[in-house]
């Protein structure tokens, strides 16, 4: 009796120790069992980019069957919690495909590697590399594509021609109003969408040394009201919207006009054809033109990485990003390619979509990366919806806004 | 777009992560017998055996995450001190009182917003629960039939539920505004006007919360012995005062801890809040929800870890409190 427990107890230690050497939910090593490849993305199903990159991975697979991969899509704020979270738990995803102003909290804390080293940066577009340097000039993901900025979205059957300027905006709304349709929504709740107007207005969420906030402003002040004024005195916005719902109502004809991304092309070009239309944000009367942020989307790749792995991995970036699936792309999801090669294409130099959208990306500015963003983000999201809602002054707003930056910068 | 071959990886993933804690545990086991009936011959080695694999996961699943967080409550982890953050003594929990919580809001404010969330919920769920309870609690054609659809919404999964529901909160295509606008009135901004917002989310947790308490009250109603209310119908006892000294006091051991497991999850409730609560409105914020921004929306790793403990030893005060004040633990039922 006492032999046969001993002899159990020495088979489970021998069992743990040689099933420790191989432990689970890490990718496998090459050659014998393959290598998998955790992607995390930022793009959702409505617009068809989780199918592109699902597609991509499958399309790399079939050439190199060692390979695999686990799509997941995560919306942007969630994929960046949730990124830190699993780092803190040493189990991040082998790969990132996420947004530039992910870059400032992700390199404060030391959760991703420069890619100065793996890719040949020349061949892509510099506006597009930029936007992921730091001030030391490292490079801290791939270029995908370029651009994921606002632009001014019109259905050419409700809207023939879009307003050059606010004043012709809120003129045409008033017509649009009378014959029962909703002249222009956005997403309400993410200031993202709110920030094109300061450029309008001419200011910054930050000062000339890029970090010190400035959003209690003269100009800050008037580009709130501004947009509560063509909310409830001009009606020209649904009392309440969020990002679907002011996509379903563009594409079920209810509204005339959307503010949205360059992500969104894709859909309202297959669903729209020849009636959708494309033109800058409207310039601010007494103002200029509103400059939407400019970035793109990359590849992010988490710092620990290495080996056969962070080969396959840098190995799938060129060839997602080469000549042929940039191209493939602008065709599926009409957006800026980030391949400096592939602009010189007939499929972008003729299209009158991607014209407009490269017109308004000559008004936008680079959307600032540093981790105070974060805090200038935070700060506006409740201000600007308390505006939104008409539960605060625009002057209030501001003041609070600009207070729970300086606080949230000092306690970063 | 979940393919075969990534349930299989999952599956491999899976697997053998449940060997390994097999294994373990078969492992301790074998050591224990070893230790505690061959060597010592202890007495309650038997015991022992039994409970050492919860021993062991309690400790690993609970105790040590607490540990962890103790210490992380006294660092000033956060983006910028991600990897090795300085410790900082008593500084977060000095903050948690000092500094708001929330972008604006302060503890105690916060504090405010969720006593009224639980009292509200707390109120309606033993409110409507019980008033449910007696009616199920009578010989009545498809008892069996009602009891199942009412506790329908006990058998949603939580966060599908919500989520549900504020689908029906939107403001264009929402149910409820669809059907007061049929009704000739103005259509409610469930998502940005604070006061509807809080409505929208006791709605939510009420709906939620009423099929647990109705199911508790009805075990609690069922063993109350018939003959008390024979005695008192001979008395000419009114249903009130049938209500009022026969039924609530004999229901209070089964109606205290029901209050105090639902007032600990209504406090604690995080899906409804934050769900419904979609633009992050201050307002509609409880401790909870605010905990969570702090960690993972504002980064704040260190200073999260404190308000987590802060919201526990609130916690544990209550309980204490309760349980001496009502003292129907104890058995003693009649006030």
């Amino acid at each position: 009796m006492k032999k046969s427990y001993l002899f159990l107890a020495i088979a489970l230690i021998a069992t743990l120790v040689l099933g420790a050497c191989a432990q689970p939910g890490t990718p496998q090593e090459p050659a014998d069992e393959g290598i998998v490849i955790n992607l995390w993305t930022k793009e959702g199903e409505t617009d068809g980019g989780l199918q592109y990159v699902q597609a991509l991975a499958d399309a790399y697979t079939a050439q190199n069957p060692n390979v695999t991969f686990v799509v997941v899509n995560k919306d942007v704020e969630t994929l960046r919690e949730d990124f830190q979270t699993a780092s803190l738990a040493d189990a991040p995803p082998e790969l990132l495909w996420t947004v530039s102003d992910h870059l400032g909290p992700f390199t404060a804390a030391d959760l991703i590697q420069p890619v100065d080293s793996l890719v040949d940066l020349g061949a892509y577009v510099p506006s597009a590399v930029d936007a992921v340097k730091d001030p030391s000039g490292a490079t801290w993901g791939v270029p995908i594509s370029n651009g994921n900025h606002l632009m001014y979205l019109y259905n050419k059957d409700l809207q023939p021609v879009p307003p050059a300027n606010t004043d012709e905006l809120i003129a045409m709304g008033a017509d649009l109003i009378d014959a029962g349709i909703t002249p222009l929504v956005v997403n309400q709740t993410e200031p993202f969408f709110f920030v094109p107007w300061l450029g309008g207005f001419e200011t910054e969420v930050f000062a000339a040394d890029g970090v010190t906030p400035t959003l209690d402003t003269p100009e800050m002040v008037a580009a709130l009201q501004f947009v509560h004024d063509i909310k409830f005195n001009d009606g020209l916005m649904p009392l309440e919207s969020d990002g679907d719902v002011a996509d379903t109502m563009f594409k079920e004809g209810q509204a005339a006009a959307i503010i949205n991304g360059d992500w969104s092309l894709g859909t309202y070009k297959e669903l729209f054809g020849d009636s959708l239309g494309v033109a800058p944000i409207p310039e601010v009367v007494g103002g200029t033109w509103p400059a939407p942020y400019t970035s793109g989307v990359f590849f992010m790749i988490p710092k620990d990485l290495s080996g056969p792995t962070l080969d396959a991995v840098v190995d799938f970036m060129v060839f997602a990003t080469n000549l042929e699936n940039q191209v493939e792309m602008v065709e599926k999801l009409t957006r800026l390619p980030a391949l400096a090669a592939a602009l010189d294409d007939p499929i972008i130099t003729a299209d009158p979509i991607l014209a407009g959208s490269a017109e308004q990306m000559t008004y936008g500015t680079p959307m600032p990366t540093v981790l105070e963003m974060r805090c200038v983000w935070d700060a506006l999201k409740p201000e600007m919806q308390a505006v939104f809602n008409d539960t605060k002054s625009a002057t209030d707003a501001a003041a609070a806004a600009q207070a729970a930056a300086v606080a949230c910068i000092a306690n970063q | 777009m979940i393919t075969p071959q990534t349930m299989l990886v999952s599956l491999k993933e899976v697997g053998s992560t449940v060997l390994y804690l097999l294994a373990a545990a078969a492992l301790i086991e074998v050591i224990l017998y070893l230790v505690l009936v061959k060597w010592l011959k202890y007495k309650y080695a038997f015991a022992f055996m039994l409970m050492a694999p919860a021993i062991v996961g309690l400790f690993f699943l609970i105790i040590y995450p607490l540990l962890w967080e103790l210490r992380l409550s006294f660092t000033n982890m956060s983006l910028r001190a991600f990897r090795d953050p300085d410790f900082i003594g008593l500084t977060n929990y000095i903050k948690v009182f000092t500094e708001p919580v929330l972008k604006q809001k302060y503890f105690f404010p916060l504090l405010g917003q969720t006593v009224v969330w639980t009292v509200i919920n707390i109120f309606f769920h033993v409110t409507g629960g019980l008033a449910l309870a007696m009616l199920l609690n009578r010989n009545m054609k498809g008892r069996g039939i009602y009891r199942t659809i009412l506790i329908l919404p006990w058998a949603i999964p939580q966060v599908i539920a919500v989520l549900a529901w504020r689908g029906e909160f939107n403001y264009t295509y929402g149910y409820f505004n669809v059907l007061l606008q049929a009704i000739g009135l103005q259509p409610i901004q469930w998502m940005t006007n604070p006061t509807a917002n809080f409505a929208a989310m006791c709605i939510t947790n009420i709906w939620l919360g009423i099929p647990f308490m109705m199911v508790t009250l009805l075990g609690g109603l069922q063993s109350i012995n018939s003959e008390y209310y024979e005695a008192a119908e001979m008395d000419g006892a009114s249903g009130w005062q049938k209500f009022k000294s026969i039924t609530y006091p004999l229901l209070q051991p089964v109606l205290t801890p029901a209050v105090l497991l639902g007032t600990f999850w209504t406090f604690n409730n995080f899906n409804v809040p934050f769900f419904i609560n979609q633009n992050e409105l201050e307002s509609s914020d409880i401790l909870v929800t605010g905990l969570f921004r702090a960690a993972f929306q504002y980064n704040r790793y260190g200073f999260a870890a404190a308000f987590a403990f802060v919201i526990f030893a609130l916690l544990l005060i209550f309980t204490i409190f309760y349980m001496r004040y009502t003292k129907t633990l104890k058995g003693d039922a009649q006030s």
